[in-house]
């Protein structure tokens, strides 16, 4: 599904139908997912409409840029170990507007096939609003519906001299990169720095524009999703993190 | 003769403390400059700190006092360089001040409290907060008073003298809030059917927070019906919303499921007075009547 379109097109899959027609010389852009339906008019020609998976935090509204990962089990991380295990993290579906070579893109619409929650990280005097996950700890990628769930390599150092217990991360959108291709991809790492703190953050590994990511699998070449967030802001995010300072 | 005057030395003109150098001007001249640089350097440094936390209008009238008033506590403190004496300005300064005193006191108090409210900072604009009896959104916190929008949509302005000396509410100071919601079940009704159910409901909507947990529980024996507490914990944002979409969503599916809420209940026990003609027999068998009526009423409020 994901990919590039020249409209009058229509797209039916696992559920979700996308289609923009040409209605009275107006185009009309329409989008049904169960019970729920979306239609806008487009006054433009020559327009390209792209579906990218996104940063998983805009439906069913943005409230908060931070994505919590509980884990399924917790995980005991020796001290000065480094380890990389795999999760699954929620996906998005972004429809942009775009004119010739994605210039001017515009989001259209998100949606979702993945479970929605949020959960709170922290105590209720200081702590941070989160969308929810819960995922299944791996140690060889996992093979999800792109359509509903992403993979995540995550690399876990521990800094400390001591054991760290670890059942949930936590990640901001800013910063956040998607790779996609016939799966939804992203790599982290999560730095324990002491006994309540950790910090997190993604692997840019983008050249520019089409990038060269890893595939655990058969080392095939992964477009970058479009971003919303990174989008943003006033400056191109090198290396962003977020403190996780209310435990892990 | 042609005497080695010092530039610094020379003095243009005497007063009565004694003759003024150059010397003591050019100091006059430099510390008011370098106050001056400094107090403007501040300024700037208060308005980006101010950005975004305080309204525009307020901002800039503290900064102009800030600025002005750190100009001109440097003036009089220097002015005895250049031989003049403060003395009579303190004086006619103090005077003017006590009347001004007097005349602008709740001026003044609110105007303080403007200022320790934007230090503070115990509301900021857009919080929602309650303050002495009214709730509503605060629009603007200006030097002498703030502003708050009610949610009906009145504009209500309280000085801030009494914002700062009241209780204040702040409806989103966490970013999360807890509501309470209260339902009664008959007696007749599985309870625990009705917590599964309710649960259920409230797995599926996302921005009732998995943590910290909501509970579902039988509160309370009442006196027609079973009565459960349901306690689910929302972001800020999404509160108002997320009770009243609950609200109505837990009574519908409790109904499609066959939990009703029953109307308040009365047993009410009938029986005539004994008629003295009557044989015991007679008797025996019309109690056995009235017992037989109320047990059938029983059952009908139940069923």
């Amino acid at each position: 599904m994901y990919g590039n379109y020249d409209p009058p097109f229509s797209i039916e899959k696992e559920g979700i139908s996308i289609s923009v027609e040409e209605l009275e010389k107006r185009w009309v852009y329409k989008r049904t997912l169960g019970t729920d339906t979306v239609e806008k008019l487009i006054l433009g020609d020559g327009k390209h409409i792209i579906i990218s998976p996104v940063e998983p935090l805009n439906t069913p509204k943005e409230i908060t840029p931070n994505l919590l990962i509980e884990f399924e089990k917790t995980l005991l991380l020796a001290a000065g170990a480094r380890k990389k295990i795999f999760l699954t993290f929620p996906v998005e579906i972004g429809v942009f507007i775009s004119d010739k070579g994605n210039k001017n893109l515009q989001l259209l619409d998100v949606l979702t096939l993945a479970r929605k929650k949020f959960t709170l990280y922290g105590p209720v005097s200081n702590g941070i609003i989160c969308k929810h996950w819960k995922s299944g700890i791996y140690s060889v990628s996992p093979s999800p519906n792109p359509l509903q769930e992403g993979i995540m390599e995550l690399t876990l150092r521990n800094t400390t001299s001591e054991w760290a217990s670890i059942s949930k991360a936590v990640f901001s959108a800013y910063g956040m990169k998607i790779f996609y291709d016939s799966d939804v991809f992203m790599r982290a790492h999560m730095d324990i720095l002491n006994k309540n703190t950790a910090e997190t953050g993604f692997e840019l590994q983008h050249i520019s524009g089409e990038l060269k990511s890893f595939h655990p699998k058969n080392q095939e070449t992964r477009k970058e999703a479009i971003e919303i967030y990174n989008r943003k802001l006033d400056f191109v995010p090198v290396s962003l993190t977020f403190d996780m300072r209310l435990g892990f | 003769m042609i005497t080695d005057i010092n530039f610094l030395d020379f003095s243009p003109y005497s007063t009565s403390n004694g003759p003024v150098t150059m010397g003591d001007l050019l100091k006059f001249v430099l510390i008011l400059s370098f106050s001056i640089i400094i107090s403007r350097i501040i300024t700037l440094y208060l308005r980006r700190s101010f950005k975004d936390k305080v309204s525009k209008d307020a901002g800039e009238t503290i900064l102009k006092l800030f600025y002005y008033g750190t100009i001109i506590i440097v003036f009089i403190a220097v002015l005895p360089l250049t031989g003049l004496d403060p003395s009579g300005l303190f004086l006619a300064g103090g005077i003017t001040g006590i009347v001004l005193g007097f005349a602008s006191q709740n001026i003044v108090g609110n105007l303080i409290s403007g200022v320790f409210l934007m230090i503070e900072k115990p509301i900021k604009i857009g919080d929602q907060v309650e303050i002495s009896g009214t709730l509503g959104f605060v629009t603007d916190i200006r030097i002498i008073s703030t502003l708050i929008r009610t949610y009906d949509g009145l504009l209500v302005r309280i000085p801030n003298q009494q914002v700062f000396t009241t209780n204040i509410t702040n409806v989103v100071g966490y970013p999360a809030r807890r509501f309470d919601l209260k339902f009664g079940i008959r007696y007749s009704d599985d309870a625990d059917a009705a917590i599964f159910l309710i649960k259920d409901l409230i797995d599926k909507e996302p921005f009732a927070l998995l943590n910290p947990d909501p509970s579902v529980f039988v509160n309370e024996l009442g006196e027609s019906s079973v009565d459960l507490i349901v306690r689910i914990w929302a972001p800020i944002s999404e509160w108002a919303a997320l009770k009243s979409k609950l609200l109505w969503a837990i009574k519908k599916t409790l109904k499609e499921n066959g939990i009703e809420m029953p109307f308040p209940q009365r047993l009410v026990y009938l029986h005539k007075v004994p008629d003295k003609n009557r044989t015991p027999e007679e008797l025996k068998q019309n109690q056995e009547k009235e017992i037989e009526s109320v047990l059938n009423y029983g059952e009908r409020v139940l069923t």
